[in-house]
């Protein structure tokens, strides 16, 4: 699964190369947000022999900036004319402007062998600023370098690179019975990651892109396993009779919070990766699951009964000090803090239905984020924090949905008949 | 195969123990007058004509089944009757009592068997919530068990949530259904 194979090179910032991001653009989650124009003009094919791959390219770069939810894209019929270059005139930048842009990208493409490199140009139209990028990798793989190019132009809009290139790993019925499967997060290459026909639950993906623990009820108990991501190897880590269920990886992925049983209940333990130092953290005769990681590695939330009703509770791991915080409803659960530390989304039941939540880790400023579309449930945050995947039955059987932050743009991510849930969002493989 | 030669294993040993079960019982008994000894012995030949019909319902009520996925078969008895539950919640309600009363009964008549509660849920509420709160109906039926003399070594519990529904119809019918605990037999 780690993309070290992909060599690639991001080359000079050609005209401003010290600025990097030049304009700091509104992001998506604030109420004036704005989509950014842009065009993409295409790539040039500079080799006969690769066929359609510099059309896909294109369409796969459109589908991705458009999917991100951060652009919108001017209509090809809009284009002036346009030939390919290195660089653009005054004049034919305000050309451009016009036409609605505010900023261009193009590239080319050359396959040799088995490899392609892709060259590509991001025109800042406003602040007349210049980007190139090269990225080269194995033919069969291009669409991941089209994802990279993608984050590349996402990082320069809004200074913080996509995730384009993650995937998000979730529970599937499609062949009859519940395995952990994943999916890019452009809804392509799905990838069937257990085969053992029995009921598989809960997967987490480590931070560091190694490992997806889930569990599993193949010896008849809930048990806890790892899947090792690059040697494709299934193992069972823990086999606690009771419940061996609901892992999260801590931050640094050197431990794992997940609920057992201690002394008739459900209870939220840690253990070191290596199953070492396995410690017990709440002590009720109540149920606690589902637990959480603070982007900090300090605090976890999670889900209690012990007011008679599942609500939200956040932990601070040094003191041990625990605070309720949801109080609205009488079902809150599945908690997932933000990657930017100050929000958690969660799952609430108001009149009969569930729907997703985001609130702010003091309690304050509770936002709901669907509604009238069928039973929403696991919600997890993208790793930049911009957008929420869940379950949703909106359109039947339970499938995975894409939501910004804000609750806007919902879109379906997965397509199987069988109903997926229990979405967890992997790492992102390509760095800042 | 194997299974019918453990079954006649099983069915030999349910005989001995019963009838030594029995005798043992006479026995408390034996410090009353005399005049009862007859008697005993009629009741004795009565309560084992008894207990054999008793082990042949118990031997007809066994079906054997296995779970996708998941190692190993188990028996189920038309004689271990589900518990319900109401939304949300795990206490035992008057009638899931008394059908623990019955399965009690059932279970120390059938002494070599290990009995497997499962702890199910509705599909409503997440996944993981809802692993712990069918382990904690499978708790509270393990323990009113004990608390009605069956041994400890005797019960284990499994939660299975939400994930294998006995109707999978999305309605209060079907939901009501669902909210169970199961009794298997894991081995005798």
């Amino acid at each position: 699964m780690k993309r070290t194979f992909l060599a690639f090179i991001l080359t000079s910032m050609l005209l401003l190369p010290n600025l990097g991001v030049a304009r700091v653009y509104i992001d998506i989650g604030s109420p004036t947000f704005r989509p950014f124009p842009i065009a993409i003009t295409g790539f040039k094919d500079l080799s006969p022999v690769s066929g359609d791959i510099a059309k896909s390219i294109h369409a796969i770069l459109l589908n991705d900036l458009t999917i991100s939810g951060l652009f919108e894209i001017v209509e090809q019929e809009d284009f002036p004319q346009w030939q390919f270059k290195q660089r653009l005139s005054d004049e034919e930048c305000q050309e451009w402007l016009e036409s609605g842009a505010e900023a261009l990208a193009w590239g080319t493409v050359l396959q040799e062998g088995s490899r392609i490199n892709v060259h590509f140009w991001f025109l800042d139209l406003i602040e007349r600023n210049l980007t190139t990028g090269r990225y080269s990798g194995e033919v069969g793989r291009f669409r991941e370098i089209v994802h990279r190019i993608g984050n590349e132009i996402i990082r320069q809009v809004t200074g913080q690179k996509g995730v384009l290139d993650t995937q998000i790993a979730y529970v599937s019925k499609y062949t009859g019975n519940k395995e952990i499967h994943s999916i890019n997060f452009d809804g392509h290459n799905a990838v069937q990651i257990t085969s053992n026909r029995s009921i598989n639950l809960s997967p987490a993906w480590s931070p560091d892109n190694r490992i997806i623990a889930y569990t599993c009820f193949r010896r008849r108990n809930p048990d806890l396993y790892f899947a090792d991501l690059s040697n494709k190897t299934h193992r069972l880590f823990l086999g606690a009779a009771g419940l061996n269920a609901a892992p999260a990886w801590s931050p640094d992925s050197k431990r794992l919070a997940l609920m057992m049983r201690r002394g008739g209940s459900s209870e939220i333990f840690l253990i070191n990766r290596d199953g070492s130092n396995l410690a017990q953290l709440t002590h009720t005769s109540y149920n606690e699951a589902s637990p959480t990681w603070s982007p900090d590695g300090r605090r976890l939330a999670f889900v209690s009964d012990r007011t008679g009703s599942p609500q939200i509770y956040v932990m601070d791991l040094a003191s041990k000090r625990t605070v309720r915080l949801t109080y609205n409803g009488s079902y809150n659960a599945s908690p997932d803090w933000s990657p930017r530390g100050d929000r958690i989304a969660y799952c609430g039941r108001l009149e009969r239905r569930f729907d997703i939540f985001t609130i702010k880790i003091d309690g304050s400023e509770n936002l709901m984020l669907t509604s009238e579309a069928g039973g929403n449930e696991d919600p997890v945050w993208s790793p930049d924090g911009r957008y929420i995947v869940f379950s949703s039955t909106r359109s039947g059987n339970p499938h995975l949905f894409i939501m910004n932050a804000n609750g806007t743009n919902p879109r379906r991510l997965t397509r199987n008949e069988g109903g997926e849930t229990q979405p967890s969002w992997s790492p992102r493989t390509d760095s800042e | 195969m194997s299974m019918r030669v453990a079954l006649a294993c099983v069915l030999i040993g349910f005989v001995v123990f019963m009838s030594t079960g029995c005798q043992r019982g006479i026995v408390i008994e034996e410090g009353d007058e005399k005049a009862k000894g007859t008697e005993a012995v009629e009741g004795k030949a009565r309560e084992e004509g008894k207990m054999a019909d008793e082990k042949e319902r118990i031997e007809a009520s066994l079906q054997t089944k296995r779970y996708p996925g998941i190692e190993g078969e188990v028996l189920e008895s038309s004689m271990l009757k589900d518990i319900h539950f109401a939304f949300d919640r795990y206490d035992l309600s008057p009638e899931a009592r008394g059908a623990l009363a019955r399965n009690a009964d059932f279970i120390l008549k059938f002494p070599e068997a290990k009995i497997q509660i499962e702890g199910h849920c509705d599909e409503r509420g997440t996944n993981e919530y809802n692993l712990a709160l069918g382990d904690r109906r499978a708790m509270s039926a393990k323990n009113y068990l004990l608390s009605l003399g069956v041994p400890v070594t005797r019960l284990s519990t499994i939660s299975y949530g939400e994930e294998l529904p006995l109707d999978p119809r999305h309605n209060e019918e079907a939901w009501a259904k669902n909210r169970r605990g199961h009794f298997v037999i894991l081995s005798r």
